[in-house]
This record gives C-alpha cells, sequence and structure tokens, in this order.
C-alpha cells in the first residue's frame, strides 16, 4: 500500500530522519513507536505530503507519490488525524464532517446550497465515532475525548484506503482511551491503517507489526512479539515505559 | 407563514431604497440624501466584496481599492476611448480589468496568510497607484479622468442623477443577493472552512491556493463593479480610488459592521459615509470621529455592529 524509501529529512543542521524504509502492505495494521523526537511526526508529515523529503522517495500504491501536496494525497486515499486537532473550532460538529464529505465533490458550486443527504451521511458517520447526538454543538463545545473521536470522523469521512493516526488516545483519560481504540479496533480489515503511538497497551492492542524509530532511524521491524523481544528497543524505549 | 412575511418585508425594503429619489422628492434636501446614499451604496459593493475575503474567507486584504481603481479607470477610459456608453460595455471591461488584475496579484499573495498577506496586497496595492500615477496618457495622471460619460442601457438613459442613483441602488441589490447566495453556498461553506482551519482542508482534499484564489479574483471583480458605478457617479476617476485611503474606508467599513455578517459591511460602509461626509457640517472635528469609532469597535466590539446586535438580541430572547 505504501511504501518509503531510505527518506531524509533535515532541518538546517538537524537530522529528524535518517534513511528510514517502510513498507505497510494493505490491510495491515502498522504501529510506529518511539521516543520523543525519534521522527515520528516527521515521518507522517513527509507521508501526507505536508513536507518534502530531503531525499528518498514515498510510493503509494505502486504510484510515485513523493513530495505531492497533501490534498492531492488526500485525492489518493490518504487519511490523517493529527496528534494536535485540526478541527474547525466555531463549526458545529456536522458541519466539521460535511466540509470532509464535500470535498469528494469539489468546492466550485456557488449558487446551490449543500446538498442534504450530506447532513444525513454527517450524521450516521457521526454516530458511528460514538458522537450522535452532537451534530449541533461547536466543534470548540465538545470535550477533549469528544474533539479526538471528531478528528477522527474526519480522517475516515472520505473512506480513505490509508489512514494515518498520530497519538490517537494523547491527553485521553483511561476510559476515552479505551473507547477510541475499541473505535479503531473496529474499523475495517482492508482499511491499512499506521499508528503512532505511545500508550503501549494501544498499539499491542492495535498493532499487526510494529516498526521502531529512533532518532531517525528504523531499529527495528516486526510481529509485537518480535519486538517485544529485541534488547536493543526494550533499552531504548520499552524499558523507559516499563521502569 | 413568518418566511412569506419576512420575505415581503425584504422586497419592501429593496422597493423603497430602489425609489428613494421618488418618494423623498418633497424634502428640500432630497437631491443631497439622494447623492449621499448612491455613495454609501456604493462602498457598500466595495465592503461586501472585501467582506467576502475578510469575513468569510479569512484573507485580510488591505489592497481591495487596486481592483474598485481598476474598474473605475476601466469603465472610464471604456467609454472615452471606445466612444462606447453602453453599460454593459462598461461594465464588463471593469468586471474583466478588475478580474485579470486580482488573478495576477492573487497568484503570489494568495501563497501568504495572515499579516503577510495584508502586507503583500498593500504593497501590490501601492505598485498599482504608482503605476496610475504615473501613466499619465491612460490614466490622466494625478489629475484624474474628468468628464466620465454615465452609461446607457437598452434605450435607458442614466444620464440623470435619480435614474443613476436607481442604476446603482439596484446593482447593490443584486451584488447584496450575490453574496448572501455565496455565503451560504457549498462554495461559501468551503471558504468558511479556510478561514477556521487551512491545513485541515488541505488534509480533506481541498486545493485551499486554487480556492483562495478564486476567491480573490471574485472580490476583485465586484469591487470592480462598485468602481465602476463609482466613476459613473462622481463622473471622475482619480488616483484616490485605487489609494490606500479608499482600502482603509473599505476595510473600516467591514470592521465597524461587523465582519462575515453579510449586512455588517453594509451597515459599516453608511456609518463610515455619514461620519466622513454628513457629521463635518455639523460638529468641528468630525473626521478625529472616525478613528475613535474605529478604536471603540477594535477594543471593545470586534464582532461589528451587527454582530453585536445579533448577540444583544440573542441574549434578549433567551
Amino acid at each position: 500500500m505504501i511504501e518509503a524509501r531510505d527518506l531524509r529529512r533535515e532541518f538546517g543542521g538537524i537530522v529528524a530522519l535518517a534513511g528510514v524504509d517502510l513498507r505497510v502492505e494493505q490491510g495491515e495494521r502498522r504501529a510506529i513507536i518511539g521516543p520523543n523526537g525519534a521522527g515520528k511526526t516527521t515521518l507522517f508529515n513527509i507521508l501526507t505530503g505536508e513536507l518534502a523529503p530531503t531525499s528518498g522517495s514515498v510510493r503509494l500504491g505502486g504510484e510515485d507519490v513523493t513530495a505531492r501536496r497533501p490534498h492531492e494525497l488526500a485525492r489518493r486515499g490518504v487519511a490523517r488525524m493529527y496528534q494536535r486537532n485540526e478541527l474547525f473550532d466555531p463549526l458545529p460538529a456536522r458541519e466539521n464532517v460535511a466540509l470532509a464529505l464535500r470535498a469528494a465533490t469539489g468546492p466550485y458550486r456557488p449558487f446551490t446550497a449543500p446538498a442534504r443527504s450530506v447532513a444525513a451521511v454527517a450524521d450516521a458517520l457521526l454516530e458511528r465515532v460514538g458522537l450522535g447526538g452532537r451534530g449541533d454543538a461547536a466543534a470548540r463545545a465538545l470535550s477533549h475525548g469528544e474533539r479526538r473521536q471528531l478528528e477522527l470522523a474526519l480522517a475516515l469521512a472520505r473512506a480513505p484506503r490509508l489512514l494515518l493516526l498520530d497519538e490517537p488516545t494523547a491527553g485521553m483519560s483511561p476510559a476515552e482511551t479505551a473507547r477510541i481504540s475499541g473505535l479503531i479496533d473496529a474499523l475495517e480489515r482492508t482499511l491499512t491503517i499506521v499508528v503512532v503511538e505511545h500508550d503501549m497497551d494501544v498499539v499491542f492492542r492495535l498493532a499487526d507489526r510494529i516498526t521502531v524509530l529512533h532518532e531517525g532511524r528504523v531499529i527495528a521491524d516486526g510481529t509485537p512479539a518480535e519486538v517485544r523481544a529485541d534488547t536493543q528497543v526494550t533499552e531504548v524505549y520499552l524499558g523507559k515505559v516499563v521502569a | 407563514m413568518r418566511r412569506v412575511v419576512a420575505v415581503a418585508g425584504i422586497l419592501a425594503l429593496a422597493v423603497l431604497l430602489v425609489t428613494f429619489p421618488i418618494w423623498t422628492a418633497d424634502w428640500e434636501s432630497s437631491r443631497y440624501a439622494t447623492t449621499i446614499l448612491r455613495d454609501m451604496l456604493v462602498l457598500a459593493i466595495l465592503a461586501l466584496s472585501l467582506d467576502l475575503l475578510v469575513g468569510v474567507a479569512g484573507m485580510p486584504s488591505l489592497g481591495h481599492a487596486a481592483f474598485f481603481g481598476t474598474g473605475a479607470y476601466a469603465a472610464a477610459i471604456a467609454a472615452q476611448r471606445l466612444g462606447n456608453d453602453d453599460l454593459l460595455v462598461g461594465l464588463g471591461a471593469a468586471i474583466a480589468v478588475a478580474a485579470l488584475l486580482a488573478f495576477g496579484i492573487g497568484l503570489f499573495a494568495v501563497r501568504a496568510a495572515g499579516i503577510f498577506f495584508l502586507m503583500l496586497t498593500l504593497a501590490f496595492a501601492q505598485m498599482v497607484f504608482a503605476v496610475a500615477f504615473q501613466a499619465v496618457d491612460l490614466t490622466g495622471g494625478s489629475n484624474g479622468l474628468a468628464g466620465v460619460h454615465r452609461p446607457t442601457l437598452a434605450g435607458l438613459d442614466f444620464n440623470g442623477a435619480d435614474a443613476l442613483y436607481q442604476l446603482v441602488a439596484v446593482l447593490f441589490l443584486l451584488v447584496l443577493v450575490l453574496s448572501w447566495r455565496i455565503r451560504s453556498s457549498t462554495y461559501g461553506r468551503a471558504l468558511a472552512g479556510l478561514r477556521e482551519n487551512e491545513r485541515r482542508m488541505r488534509a480533506l482534499g481541498y486545493d485551499t491556493t486554487r480556492l483562495k484564489l478564486s476567491a480573490f479574483v471574485l472580490a476583485g471583480a465586484i469591487a470592480g463593479v462598485g468602481g465602476a458605478l463609482s466613476a459613473y457617479s462622481l463622473r471622475f476617476v482619480s488616483t484616490n480610488d485605487v489609494g490606500v485611503g479608499r482600502s482603509i474606508e473599505a476595510f473600516v467599513s467591514v470592521l465597524i459592521g461587523g465582519t462575515g455578517t453579510l449586512i455588517g459591511p453594509v451597515v459599516g460602509a453608511v456609518v463610515v459615509l455619514y461620519i466622513e461626509r454628513v457629521l463635518p457640517s455639523s460638529i468641528p472635528f468630525a473626521e478625529t470621529v472616525l478613528g475613535l469609532v474605529f478604536v471603540v469597535f477594535v477594543v471593545a466590539a470586534r464582532q461589528g455592529i451587527v454582530g453585536l446586535a445579533v448577540a444583544t438580541y440573542a441574549r434578549v430572547r433567551r
């Protein structure tokens, strides 16, 4: 589904990614873990086209999409849940989702009001992420957990092929964490998911395979069991969590 | 039923506006009032077009007079050089030239956001001003173009003061309806999305650069209509019409009236021109009042007159 080859990205003199290879198969659920500053978000920014790599390439479904712009990748089925919510704060939750849905048909209709049917689809999607009945509430009026659910709804609205989740449970209470990881776990198995996450319970629950990033390099890549057994990983990352 | 009453009320207001010179004919000051109202409506067209950028799409342009003034020059020059007074020719020229200029400037300006967008639009407008000032053969330079012909359309002659007022009023209403339609359309909602979160819009698959450029061109074209009407109204075009003063006048109208409220920019234009043109005859230092009013709104009431009224009404009802 998506394949990154030898991705490098430097900011001034700082190397954020020092040659990362990543290959995620169709329908696979991949977790990317690593300490802060390992390059996880930089990698996501490159995969969604928000950032161009200094060198290296990205292929999506066989097509070279290196340095394509974000909207072009979105149209090819890449969707993202941001680490810090990117919502339309003063707009109702329903309109947030409707904006995502209407992206498919394009904005250039200056004289026609939005179709009513879109609102119904939006409500159904809100229901699906556990926000049923909250459609009229402004995004900014939702609780933190609800805002994360809305963020997930925006990512799902265009029926993506590849879903990138950047710390979906960040800042959540245990109950909220359980809810959102349950939602993600229940998504179609055909959907390819790459998730960056610090909560190891969530990682081991969701992931088919785990990639460990450290200082801009992949230091381990394998099934959860393999990664758990890897001594280097334990040293740089897991050890800190357990200790 | 309430909808019918509302529509009937709005239609009645529209008719009253267009027939203003007729039902005020007995007033001693009818002619003066008509002139002031005409100029208010011209500024309101400019403010409405600017609010499409500032209030709807979240693009604070401080160079919007560039398109207003270019439209004014285009209408005047078309009448003068082509020797054709047809309204469609003059208005068509104004729209085409203003839109083209907006496209050219927009290609660069829309890549910046916020304060940088504001500075870029200001800088480009100053370039347009400089060109208008120096291209004496075309624009009359600092003398401007005087004696602009008023237009005709299919046997209608807009040479008389009342007829021209009615032309302005009708076009103002058209622009108002257009602005209203655009705001509630799929397109307007997308512009609102741009205002609230451009990054998310991109991630959803919107080509935001193109979207912003389209809004910039549309707003420029409508400003061009306002410019043409200004040229016809005053029979005169000068560098003032492309100058930063006119841009600020429009921007202040939008802010005082209330950004993104549709009717706010109209209210703002009325207030601004009242302070500039009517007040000086009754109190000294009237120009200072505009500055004071502006400061008060920026400090204490950013939602503007209409925004404030809507909020108050909502509180009273609850």
